[in-house]
């Protein structure tokens, strides 16, 4: 765990040396990749809560990261178009102020997050898996048929919205935000995993029979922790649609879903940077095989399967042996 | 009446024409260690899941300290006073063995949705696990993972689990099985004092501890209480010989 610790340590300088190193060169492709890497990065720390540290398999999550998407690309193209959102019972209109926006998102996608919750949570196992992938394929198939916000094509918000005396769309600026945010998670998701709640919640991964038995309601911590795994998924897609200033279907796709698990199971279940490593190194494949194959994503089930039969705790469980060994 | 904590009146379940248990009627008294003994597949750990709430009966009733909690889930049940021990070991297998003894502390203290408060701050849950982990003799094991403990100190942790929740009743499901000599004698003192608190219904194969242990012992076969009554009744009874295979006790 000690060597776990000084390795997170290095995963912290590179999230600062990388931007640095495309502000020294001049590329700013850089710096939106490591901005790509932190936020989806965000949105596996997320899902960790639930599946690493709770056993929660959901293949729903790609929901809680639209819906943060969308949330953010509605109230910011009503913003752009200076149109109400809705006019009962009170005159709402949209918003391009990150501020505002962001508590917004949040709210949503904590509310979908415990709707979905509570109808998942009575089912376990595969059909918990199952059920949750539906609630969101039913969020994709509702955005492709919604006409309003761009349907099929989807949205585009041509300006990052505004947060007070930052340039946004400066790659620099727009990464320094998304890293406070991802900072903000792993403290978030520290703090949960080492107070009596997070005890109760790794313990139901384990043995959920035994918990019950000592008077611990299973569904209702298992609830709260499904919410805050959705809502921090909810920022995460957030962010990425002022990163990519469009929003579209394609991020409630049961592969955005599909993606987000494989950056938990890749950079380690249940280890706090673990999603983190997984997001940088499937987008570090992306960049590099993409570059020679469109098929790069066959590469990307070889390892994935290596992972699963060698590597269980993931890349960095794998770099955590191979110290252990060394010493 | 008053003097029961524990009422079980009518209590059957049945799989198809399988009757499991059989209109069992059972009784504990305060202070008093209930033994409830029987052949395998008699229905003992059924009845106890029953009990607990993990298996729903088909009909009848369970009262509790006055309060029928027939109705009531499992982890209601655990809520209000009644703490069990598993068959086979049912621990937490990541945890420390103080993890596991504070994990079952959590609900009692009303820590368990404290979000952001720190476990390894809270002095009060650690001090009163470390008390539970000397009165079950493992204080020296208290930070080796629970899978790595023995069978026996399993068994002593699960004790140990049902101890920290403070219960009303205490429900045993052979926990002695896999126990040495000093491990069972060390049980039987422990429960000879944690009975005067909250009273004990035993499940246990160790006839010599249930004999050293039991105010009443009944008797269960094909899910049905054939016999009931003091160490000195049941060991004379004849019928309870035959369920024994002509086992003598």
């Amino acid at each position: 765990m000690i060597i776990e610790k000084f390795f997170n340590k290095w995963i912290m300088f590179f999230l600062i040396l990388i931007p640095t190193c495309g502000v020294i060169f001049d590329e700013p492709y850089f710096i939106t990749l490591a901005t790509k890497v932190v936020i989806l990065g965000i949105a596996g720390i997320g899902l960790n809560l639930a599946l690493g540290y709770c056993g929660l398999i959901s293949l729903g999550h790609a929901a809680f990261f639209g819906i943060g998407g969308y949330v953010t690309g509605i109230l910011s193209f009503h913003a752009l178009n200076d149109e109400v959102l809705f006019s009962w019972p009170l005159a709402v209109s949209g918003s391009s102020e990150m501020l505002i926006i962001w508590p917004i998102a949040i709210l949503v996608s904590a509310l979908f997050s415990f709707i979905i919750g509570l109808l998942s949570l009575r089912t376990s196992g595969v059909y918990f898996i199952m059920i949750t992938l539906a609630f969101a394929q039913m969020l994709y198939f509702f955005s492709i048929s919604w006409p309003n916000y761009g349907g099929e094509d989807g949205l585009s918000i041509y300006m990052r919205n505004s947060f007070p005396m930052v340039n946004t769309m400066d790659p620099l600026s727009f990464y320094m935000i998304s890293l406070f945010w991802l900072l903000f998670s792993i403290f978030i998701s520290l703090r949960l995993i080492n107070s009596p709640f997070g005890m109760s919640f790794q313990a139901i991964k384990q043995n959920e029979e035994r918990v019950k038995s000592v008077g611990i309601e299973t569904f209702k911590v298992k609830l709260l922790v499904f919410v805050i795994s959705g809502t921090i998924t909810g920022l995460a897609g957030s962010l990425y649609t002022d990163l990519n200033r469009f929003v579209s279907p394609t991020v409630l796709d049961w592969h955005t879903s599909g993606e987000i698990m494989v950056f938990v199971i890749l950079g380690g279940m249940a280890r706090l940077y673990g999603p983190l490593v997984g997001a940088a190194f499937f987008i570090a494949l992306e960049q590099t095989l993409g570059s020679y194959t469109e098929n790069w994503q066959f590469w990307l089930g070889l390892i994935l399967i290596l992972v699963i039969l060698y590597a269980r705790s993931g890349i960095l469980g794998l770099f955590d042996k191979k110290l252990k060994h060394e010493k | 009446m008053k003097n029961k904590i524990l009422n079980i009146k009518n209590l059957s379940k049945s799989y198809g024409a399988f009757k499991v248990t059989d209109e069992i009627a059972i009784d504990l008294n305060f202070d008093e260690i209930h033994a409830l003994i029987g052949p395998n597949g008699a229905g003992k750990s059924t009845l106890i899941k029953q009990i607990v709430g993990s298996v729903k009966h088909d009909i009848g009733s369970i009262v509790l300290d006055q309060e029928d909690i027939t109705d009531l889930n499992d982890v209601e049940r655990a809520k209000i006073g009644i703490s069990r021990t598993f068959q086979v070991s049912s621990i937490i297998p990541k945890f420390s063995a103080l993890d596991n003894i504070i994990l079952s502390l959590l609900d009692k203290s009303k820590e368990t949705f404290q979000l952001f408060k720190s476990i390894r701050k809270n002095k009060g849950l650690d001090a009163k696990a470390k008390k539970i982990l000397r009165e079950i003799e493992l204080s020296d094991k208290s930070n080796i993972l629970a899978s790595e403990l023995s069978h026996g100190d399993r068994r002593k942790l699960e004790v140990g689990l049902a101890l920290a929740m403070d219960p009303k009743v205490f429900l045993f499901d052979e926990p002695m099985a896999g126990l040495d000599e000093s491990g069972t004698k060390m049980m039987i003192n422990l429960f000879k004092k944690i009975k005067t608190n909250s009273p004990i219904l035993l499940i246990e194969h160790d006839m010599d501890a249930v004999f050293a242990l039991a105010d009443r012992v009944s008797v269960i076969n094909y899910g049905k209480i054939v016999a009931t009554g003091t160490v000195d009744q049941i060991r004379s009874n004849v019928l309870v010989r035959d369920v024994y295979l002509g086992y003598e006790i």
